[in-house]
């Protein structure tokens, strides 16, 4: 055998290899019911805002808390909690989508992706407290 | 109805010239195609020069466009939705160009001129690759003038017209204000450029970036026509500085980027690995494992295939990332996606017109492309050149493989295979930027490795001892470099474990090894001879930006921890991890201690004519023992704010120091106007005689005596008026003294007026509202609003070392450019 086709094989095999180990830190898109039943791992979550209830961020008794109320495509509002500033323009956005996990009955999120309606650029803003 | 107040003839001239483009380059295409085909060479010639002169014709039209469209933001015509979109009267005149080139039609047209110049440039210099290489871009061109039409045909809507009507818009053809002929009138302004690309890199980052998109199209047109016309090795030559220009462009394009990110965003830094970057790196990827198979083709004749398939799929890659930023696919996934404008179908088709007749060409005449029988022998470097090239695309693949989320869970819905398997949509992983990380830093070790060691190696074969006589000293410098840095700069970035900590240093020694490597090389390989050294340059560019990326990300440290919160929530619960607290209040006034510094707000300013807001944030370094202060400075994060919404767009501020940036941002601060509004506290009434007195929280009031002839600032006397001023002292705790006038009086001898007087550092206002003379009292109604607390909220980080991943970029950019010049001198 060629040692080009050796290599190539190779390449072959260390790409696969490469992908199912990136399928395995891939995320699923679900609703609050299905991130309750699997309590702990983390997920993405589509939603809106509910208006009906109160955001919260108090800067002068603590900056990296922020909580506000969200629902889920079923239309079930559960409180998020997001440890970080809030997020700009947080009122206006169209749909949510939160990446974190259920701890009991509140969504513990670590970022927030918002989407605007107007249509631009640069509509979407995302907010994360994780290091890059 | 004919509507009053409109400016239609820059728009109709503009569309005229769209229409031009459009159809002279089509004209063009077929011109060329014909040269390419055409037996009688006269005939050939004629065609030639209807070709040629059809290229320019559009030319000239697509910068009549541009200029049209300027014409229109330039005068706010707000009549165009164009201009109503992207601009307001107060936008600052630098930033009319970004805002040109904001919306998807502005950047197609920026892609479009790069095209004309460059076609412009090849008709002069391409000699007889001319008619098959322009063949490929009046094609291109073709597509482009397509995306700007916005007319109908067979009922699809063609392309998105930029000087589209306000009125004309599907989304407001119905509503009210545009029924009436002077809608102008009640038109006034512009709905202004996105507060986050204004900023002086949104002026130079898209021209540079859509000038690397333009420049890749050549390689591409190159190998193509040589497939075509089947002179499958006269093509190498003239695409070769064109390569490297190309990788310089989007190279130097994306990095702009990533200084406008750093600059103007605050993620916190200059890479996120967000799909629209991502989407843009792949193909430079991809055309510098072209170059690379190329140099080992030029020497050896081995590769030739692979650099037919790099050069394509990289141009395939550049029309894929325009389909994933544009199409609006990204929507959930990406930050700075554009949404959907309907033209999905027309973005794919462009992708496949040229990626289709590439692929299958190479396919079909696979065989009849030269190739050396002889294998490569494992010390040569064309085979070490081509590992490297399939590394590069490994690292193409994965990031490719994970943008592309979002158009896998469209492709299995698509064809069924998501009910079949009864399955969720696919989400991007939650932590996505450990997720490429931890791949691409392995990738990164290899490929360092590789720049270092792969230039010592000769073509063809390496006698057996060289290798390391020569890779001696610079391995063994490499490794002394490593263990300084790794034992003065404690590394010990262990969020993602140990595993992770050990790449980081393997990717450490990597980096230094191929600056390190390529900086002998210059020496024990080249003699010294600066002007062959452009690739060794460009490697030594590469590897500071690896080290630069590597250590300002691994030491990245936020300074801004609110401790006081953490140590309420337990400092060793799971949850403090996850919580990082990094945003912390500053009261104004109060210095906080951040890291070494201590840090204190000390109120915000504006400035006229300009619409932001600058908040004063001073740093103090004082010396542990003695407290003397070692280092002063103040930096000034600004933000725009919306006072209606309340809502903040903030810009980081910086202090650049050689070795770090300490890099500020504002992430909240409090509404004024709206505190002082919802401020309810009542007024107290109080009885006075002359020298009583009244106590209030911070001092107290004394009643001296009445005046008859007051004088205040928001009292203007009138004939028959009846005026008296309650003279007062005001004594606080900390020994201020203040006088305040309150003025009681009659007008028109039935009308009681009252002007208040207030004592704004006390946040005290009085108000003398009535004399009862029977009692020789006064009455005084005083109040103590509460005190504003003025804070922000600010996040701060210390990015170290990361001028040596700006240095790094501008080395590889000059190396890049020395190569390109050594190769066009050479030919």
């Amino acid at each position: 055998m060629k040692k080009t086709n050796i290599i190539l094989l190779v390449v072959i095999a260390v790409a696969i290899g490469v992908i199912v180990t990136m399928v395995g830190d891939f995320s699923t898109y679900e609703t609050f019911a299905t991130a309750r039943e699997k309590e702990g791992k983390e997920f993405h979550v589509i939603g809106k805002l509910d208006t009906l209830q109160a955001m919260h961020y108090d800067p002068i008794k603590d900056a990296n808390l922020f909580s506000f109320y969200v629902h889920d495509k079923t239309g079930e509002s559960h409180k998020v909690v997001f440890y970080g500033a809030k997020p700009t323009d947080f009122e206006k956005a169209e749909s949510i989508v939160l990446t974190g996990k259920m701890e009991g009955n509140e969504f513990h999120c670590n970022k927030i992706l918002m989407k605007c309606p107007s249509k631009y650029k640069d509509d979407q803003v995302a907010v994360s407290n994780k290091q890059i | 109805m004919k509507f009053v107040g409109e400016h239609l003839l820059p728009g109709q001239l503009g569309h005229f010239f769209a229409i031009l483009a459009f159809v002279a380059s089509m004209v063009a295409t077929v011109a060329y195609y014909n040269v390419v085909k055409g037996k009688e060479p006269l005939a050939r010639e004629s065609w030639k020069r209807l070709a040629r002169w059809s290229f320019i014709l559009q030319s000239a039209a697509v910068v009549g466009v541009f200029t049209c469209l300027y014409v229109i933001l330039y005068n706010h015509y707000f009549e165009y939705k164009y201009a109503w979109r992207n601009t307001s009267r107060d936008l600052p005149i630098q930033y009319l160009l970004s805002s040109l080139w904001s919306d998807q039609e502005g950047s197609f047209l920026l892609w479009s001129i790069w095209n004309s110049i460059l076609g412009i440039f090849l008709i002069r210099t391409s000699k007889n690759w001319e008619a098959p290489v322009m063949t490929i871009f009046s094609l291109a061109q073709f597509i482009m003038a397509s995306m700007l039409l916005g007319i109908f045909i067979l009922g699809y809507k063609v392309g998105s017209n930029p000087f589209m009507l306000l009125r004309e818009a599907p989304e407001n053809q119905l509503a009210p204000i545009f029924q009436t002929p002077d809608y102008m009138q009640h038109i006034h302004d512009g709905n202004g450029l996105n507060v986050t690309l204004q900023n002086y890199w949104m002026v130079i980052h898209p021209p540079v970036l859509f000038l690397g998109f333009a420049s890749m199209i050549i390689p591409f047109a190159f190998a193509f026509a040589g497939l075509w016309v089947k002179d499958y090795t006269g093509w190498v030559k003239p695409v070769q500085p064109w390569a490297l220009f190309a990788i310089m462009m989007l190279g130097t394009g994306i990095m702009m980027g990533a200084a406008w990110a750093y600059e103007s965003l605050n993620f916190g830094g200059y890479w996120a690995w967000d799909p629209v970057e991502n989407a843009s790196l792949v193909p430079w990827l991809t055309m510098v494992a072209g170059v690379h198979t190329l140099l080992a083709y030029k020497a050896t004749g081995h590769s030739l295939k692979s650099t037919f398939f790099f050069f394509f799929i990289s141009y395939v890659l550049i029309l894929y990332s325009s389909f994933l930023t544009k199409s609006g696919v990204l929507g959930d996934t990406s930050v700075h996606s554009f949404t959907d404008m309907g033209m999905t179908a027309q973005l794919l088709i462009s992708m496949l017109v040229f990626t289709i007749p590439a692929i299958g060409l190479l396919i079909i005449r696979r065989k009849d492309i030269p190739s050396v029988k002889k294998e490569e022998n494992s010390y040569s470097r064309e085979f070490w050149l081509f590992v490297g090239s399939l590394i590069l695309l490994i690292a193409a693949i994965q990031i490719t493989f994970t943008t592309s989320i979002p158009v896998w869970n469209k492709v299995l819905s698509g064809t069924g295979l998501k009910s079949l398997f009864n399955m969720n949509d696919i989400a991007p992983p939650s932590d996505s930027i450990f997720h490429y990380n931890k791949i691409q830093i392995w990738i990164a070790i290899v490929v360092g490795i590789l720049t270092a060691i792969v230039q010592f190696m000769r073509y063809k074969d390496t006698p057996r001892g060289e290798i390391t006589k020569k890779l001696a000293v610079p391995t063994v410098v490499s490794l002394l470099l490593t263990g300084l840095v790794a034992w003065k700069g404690t590394i010990t970035y262990d969020t993602y474990g140990a595993g992770f900590l050990t790449a980081i240093y393997l990717m450490l020694f990597a980096s230094i090894y191929a600056i390190v490597g390529n900086f002998f090389y210059i020496f024990s390989g080249l003699k010294g001879k600066l002007k062959n050294a452009g690739a060794s340059v460009a490697h030594i560019g590469f590897g500071m930006v690896l080290l630069g990326v590597l250590i300002s990300s691994a030491k990245m440290e936020v300074i801004s921890l609110d401790r006081m919160k953490m140590l309420g929530d337990g400092i060793f619960t799971k949850e403090s991890k996850q919580n990082p607290r990094e945003n912390i209040m500053l009261p104004k006034d109060v210095p906080v201690q951040m890291g070494d510094y201590h840090v204190t707000y000390t109120g915000d300013s504006v400035a006229q004519g300009d619409p932001k807001t600058y908040y004063v944030v001073q740093y103090e370094k004082k010396d542990r023992q003695t407290g003397k202060a070692l280092e002063r400075f103040t930096l000034y994060p600004d933000a725009f704010v919306n006072k209606k919404e309340n809502a903040l767009s903030s810009n980081p501020a910086s202090r650049h120091y050689l070795t770090k940036d300490i890099f500020t941002y504002v992430s909240a601060a409090p509404n004024r106007d709206e505190a002082a509004k919802s401020d309810t506290t009542p007024y107290v009434t109080h009885e006075m005689k002359q020298g009583d007195s009244v106590f209030f929280s911070k001092g107290f009031i004394v009643l001296k005596g009445l005046n008859t002839k007051p004088q205040n600032r928001n009292y203007v006397p009138q004939n028959g008026d009846l005026a008296v001023g309650a003279e007062l002292e005001v004594y606080t705790q900390t020994d201020d003294h203040f006088k305040l006038q309150p003025i009681y009086f009659i007008r028109d001898s039935s009308y009681q007026y009252s002007v208040e007087d207030t004592l704004a550092p006390l946040n005290l206002n009085v108000r003398f509202s009535k004399i009862m003379p029977a009692e020789n009292k006064i009455e005084l109604k005083i109040k103590e609003a509460t005190s504003f607390n003025d804070y922000i909220v600010m996040k701060a980080l210390i990015f170290p070392y990361i001028n040596v991943l700006w240095l790094g970029i501008l080395v590889t950019i000059f190396g890049t450019g020395m190569s390109i010049y050594q190769k066009v001198r050479r030919r």
